[in-house]
Parts: C-alpha cells; sequence; structure tokens
C-alpha cells in the first residue's frame, strides 16, 4: 500500500469559541487534491494547518511522515514544503530572483544548490524574462507566479496552494496545471480553489468542505456524476458541487 | 536500415538520433550552462553587511532576514539619527537631558517595528520556513537594540552630560525594549507594542518625576536600575512564552 503523505486525525480548529474544523479526517498520497467550497467553509485554515503555521485545537497531524508537534520534525518537514498563502505579501524592492532566493535560503537548502534552483523555479513559471524586475512593477497574475516560483523552489514533496489561479490568464493557468500535474506525479499538491474548472483539469482527487466539514470526497468524475439530474450551474462539475453542498444544508 | 531524416524536428524527436550525436548529453550540459549563467545575470550581488551577518550567524536565510530588517533600513536609521541630533541640540539649548529621555523611546519603538504581521510583509510565509521567526525575531532585536545603543552612546558624547546620565539611560532602554518585545509579540502588533513602550516610558518619566521632583530622575537615580533591569527580564520571558510552541493566543500561530 502506498505511504500517505498527509495524514489526518480528528482535526478540530478553534478560534475563541468559533469552532472552524470540526474533526476533519484526511489521508492523501500522491496527486493533485482539489479543495472546493464557498468563503468561510475552513479551506485556508485547513491549508495554514497543514503548513505548520496554525496549531490543531485538537486532533493529530502526520505530514511527509514527521509529526509537526516536534519541534526537529517539524523543521524537517518544512524543509519539504512548499507554500502559497491566499494574499502573498512582498517587499516591493525585491526583485523576482531576489524574492524566491530568499525563500529559497530560509527554507535551507543547501548553499550551492540555491542559485539554480531559483533559476528553474523561475523557469517553470514562465517569468524569465522579469527575473530582474522589481515586485512593484509586476502585474497581480506575475505576482500571483512568483509566488508559485517560490513554493516550488525546493522541489516540495507536499505543496499547499490557496487560490493558486486568482489572477492568471487563460494561457498561464494551462500552464501553471501542467507543473501541478509533474509536481503530483511524485509528492502531493494540495490546492484549494473556487474554480471547478481548475479542479476538473488539473486534480486527481477532489473534496468540497462546507460549514468546517468535509461534505464530498471523490474523483472529479464523480463530482460529475453527484450533478446529474440537477440543473444548477453552467458546466457538469459546477452542477455537482452545487449539489453536493444543497445536500449537505438540506 | 532504417532511414533517419537529418531535420531538426525528427532529430528533436527521436532518441536514437540524439544518442548517435551525442545531442541528449549535449543538452543537458548546454542546460547547465545556461542555468549556472541566468543564475549570475539574474542574481544582485550580496552586500558586505549581509555577507558578514552570515558569516556570524552562520546562517544566510538568517543573514537576509536581518538584512531586511523593516527597522534597519536606511531611512529608519536617518531619521534615528535625526531625532537624536534634535535632541543633542535641545539638550544644549536647554541643559536638560533630552538625549537620555529619547533614546529608549527610540528603541522601544524601532524594536517594535522590527518583525511581525503588518510590519513584515511576507510574515504569514516566513512562518512555514525552516529558519524559525523566533530566531529572526531574536536576532533582529538583537540588532536594532545594538544599534540604538551605539546612537545613545554617541548622541550622549555629544551633549556632554554628566557621566551618570550619560550612561543613566542604557538600563531604562534595555527596559523599554523588551517591553516593546513582549507587548508587540504578545498582541502580534507592532503598533500595540510601540504603544505600549512610549506609555511606559512616559509613566516612568513622570512617575519618577513626580516622587523626586525633577524631569531627569527615571534616567538618574542610580536606585530604578534595579528595577529596570528587573523589568526587562520579566518581559523577555513574557517574550520568550509568547513565542513558544507551547502556546497559542486565540488558538492562532504554531511557530
Amino acid at each position: 500500500m502506498a505511504m500517505s503523505n498527509v495524514e489526518v486525525r480528528g482535526l478540530t480548529q478553534r478560534f475563541g469559541r468559533t469552532e472552524v474544523l470540526h474533526g476533519l479526517d484526511l489521508e492523501l498520497g500522491a496527486g493533485v487534491f482539489g479543495l472546493l467550497g464557498p468563503n468561510g467553509a475552513g479551506k485556508t485554515t485547513l491549508l495554514r494547518t497543514l503548513a505548520t503555521i496554525l496549531r490543531p485545537s485538537d486532533g493529530s497531524l502526520r505530514l511527509l511522515g514527521y509529526d509537526p508537534s516536534d519541534h526537529g520534525e517539524k523543521r524537517a518537514l518544512r524543509r519539504r514544503l512548499g507554500y502559497l498563502p491566499q494574499s502573498l505579501g512582498y517587499y516591493p524592492n525585491f526583485t523576482v530572483f531576489e524574492f524566491v532566493e530568499y525563500f529559497a535560503l530560509l527554507k535551507e537548502m543547501p548553499s550551492r544548490e540555491v542559485r539554480p534552483a531559483v533559476v528553474r523555479a523561475i523557469e517553470r513559471v514562465g517569468l524569465e524574462d522579469r527575473a530582474r524586475s522589481k515586485l512593484r512593477t509586476l502585474s497581480g497574475g506575475m505576482l500571483r507566479r512568483v509566488g508559485i516560483a517560490q513554493a516550488v523552489v525546493n522541489e516540495p514533496d507536499l505543496l499547499l496552494l490557496d487560490e493558486p489561479t486568482a489572477g492568471l490568464d487563460p494561457e498561464q493557468r494551462v500552464g501553471f496545471r501542467q507543473l501541478l500535474r509533474e509536481i503530483g506525479a511524485d509528492g502531493t499538491v494540495v490546492v484549494s480553489t473556487h474554480l471547478v474548472e481548475d479542479v476538473g483539469a488539473a486534480c486527481t482527487e477532489v473534496a468540497l468542505m462546507d460549514k468546517g466539514r468535509m461534505v464530498f470526497r471523490g474523483t472529479p468524475e464523480d463530482l460529475v456524476v453527484q450533478g446529474q439530474g440537477h440543473d444548477v450551474g453552467d458546466s457538469p462539475l459546477e452542477r455537482g458541487y452545487t449539489s453536493v453542498l444543497a445536500g449537505a444544508r438540506a | 536500415m532504417q532511414c533517419h531524416p537529418r531535420d531538426e524536428g525528427h532529430v528533436a524527436a527521436c532518441a536514437d538520433c540524439q544518442a548517435r550525436w551525442g545531442l541528449a548529453a549535449l543538452d543537458v550540459r548546454l542546460g547547465r550552462v545556461w542555468t549556472g549563467v541566468a543564475a549570475e545575470v539574474w542574481a544582485p550581488s550580496v552586500g558586505r553587511v549581509e555577507r558578514l551577518a552570515g558569516q556570524l550567524l552562520r546562517s544566510p536565510g538568517l543573514a537576509r532576514a536581518l538584512v531586511n530588517t523593516p527597522s534597519l533600513v536606511l531611512s529608519w536609521i536617518l531619521a534615528s539619527a535625526l531625532v537624536l541630533a534634535l535632541g543633542v541640540f535641545v539638550t544644549h539649548s536647554t541643559d536638560r537631558p533630552w538625549v537620555a529621555l529619547l533614546a529608549p523611546a527610540l528603541a522601544g519603538v524601532a524594536i517594535a517595528y522590527s518583525y511581525g504581521p503588518g510590519v513584515d510583509p511576507a510574515w504569514e510565509l516566513s512562518q512555514t520556513m525552516t529558519v524559525s521567526d523566533r530566531q529572526v525575531l531574536l536576532v533582529r532585536s538583537l540588532a536594532v537594540f545594538g544599534l540604538n545603543t551605539l546612537f545613545g552612546l554617541a548622541a550622549s558624547v555629544f551633549s556632554a552630560q554628566a557621566v551618570g546620565l550619560t550612561l543613566g539611560w542604557l538600563a531604562p532602554m534595555a527596559m523599554v525594549s523588551a517591553l516593546a518585545l513582549a507587548a508587540a509579540t504578545t498582541a502580534r502588533s507592532a503598533n500595540v507594542g510601540a504603544a505600549v513602550a512610549l506609555c511606559g516610558w512616559a509613566m516612568a518619566i513622570l512617575g519618577s518625576a513626580a516622587g523626586t521632583d525633577y524631569l531627569t530622575a527615571a534616567v538618574a537615580e542610580g536606585a530604578l536600575i534595579p528595577v529596570y533591569l528587573a523589568g526587562a527580564v520579566a518581559c523577555v520571558a513574557v517574550t520568550l512564552w509568547a513565542t513558544s510552541g507551547s502556546r497559542s493566543i486565540g488558538g492562532v500561530l504554531w511557530r
């Protein structure tokens, strides 16, 4: 049996008295896993927890075989982790190269490997011609690609992307999906998105979250099947999405 | 024998031809050369300060984080120097120890703005890095404190106050800096850290002035030094607790 890269048991997240995630269980191996759901469903909280930013209020995590509650194991895990936050903060005076290099250094990549890895990451997101441009001069879509470059610079085994395609044009999204498939061939990619077509095109598996619970998990084809006979939505996947949500809320 | 055309389209798709002409190996070598050239051309040169910090800290990542401290950028340093220069001028004009009163406040604000959400643009991302944010916080705080101490010493020398006053601000500066750090890390807000530091220092000045009838009491009374140092130690303990892995305010950050 293939080893799970992500093992989540009874994950609960509370902020004050508000419970945002309610005892989630999740097990993921290699592949591209799409997280769908309306605003406030808990997708970002789940991704932040997997990125070791948030500590679970309850439940346990095991990521790439490491226990993030142990300091040493968390460091080892973070070396093999890539994360793109929903809102990417950046230093306006940094160039694209400097920004990606900064995070490669903070990930403690071996010194000799840093610069070639930065070049490869910039090439993978198609920003070769802007490598020396200041970040303040880039468009929103370009900044998103810079964020993706820093996430993949260490060739992560676990890549967590929060709304990665926001701001990308259709051609860039096609290229980005190819990148996801490449990384998902060996590692685990978890993508949170509002765009169901991204899920259909790039994800091997999909989950739908609502109000802190996982209300559906299966392949994109399974989600399409859920939408048969349901007429809300413009595409088969959208009909599946709205049908599952309606069922969960009924 | 199979006939292999010599056009580019065929060679690009034919492994036999690539092997025969050594093109695959050539491609790999050219790829490496290109990566090396691009890295040289695209990478900006590393500054002297960052190189020195990298050697001292034994971590290029930590060194890069240090040189990007918001309260260590040139404009901030110049502003601090200007405020202390004004302090020197006013001290000479009024014969009151404005440098000694200003130095702790400046250091406290600079410490509060050295790291954290809203201050460091990539703060959320840096929470997922191997170099921990606690290391970054510590290194930046020490650097900011060190620089402000140097500024304070220089300003004190130029203001030519009595020896007691010249060094009298060091202990309160340590306390105000530690207070700013504790407040900023606990509240996760640089503004709160700066406000608490300034209010705390103002209260210390006014409180000791009310008890002794002279404004400089906060920096001139030797009896206050142990109080400042004890306060600094307590605030450092709060900071360590606030950034430890065993706690999470509002169920939030892991560290």
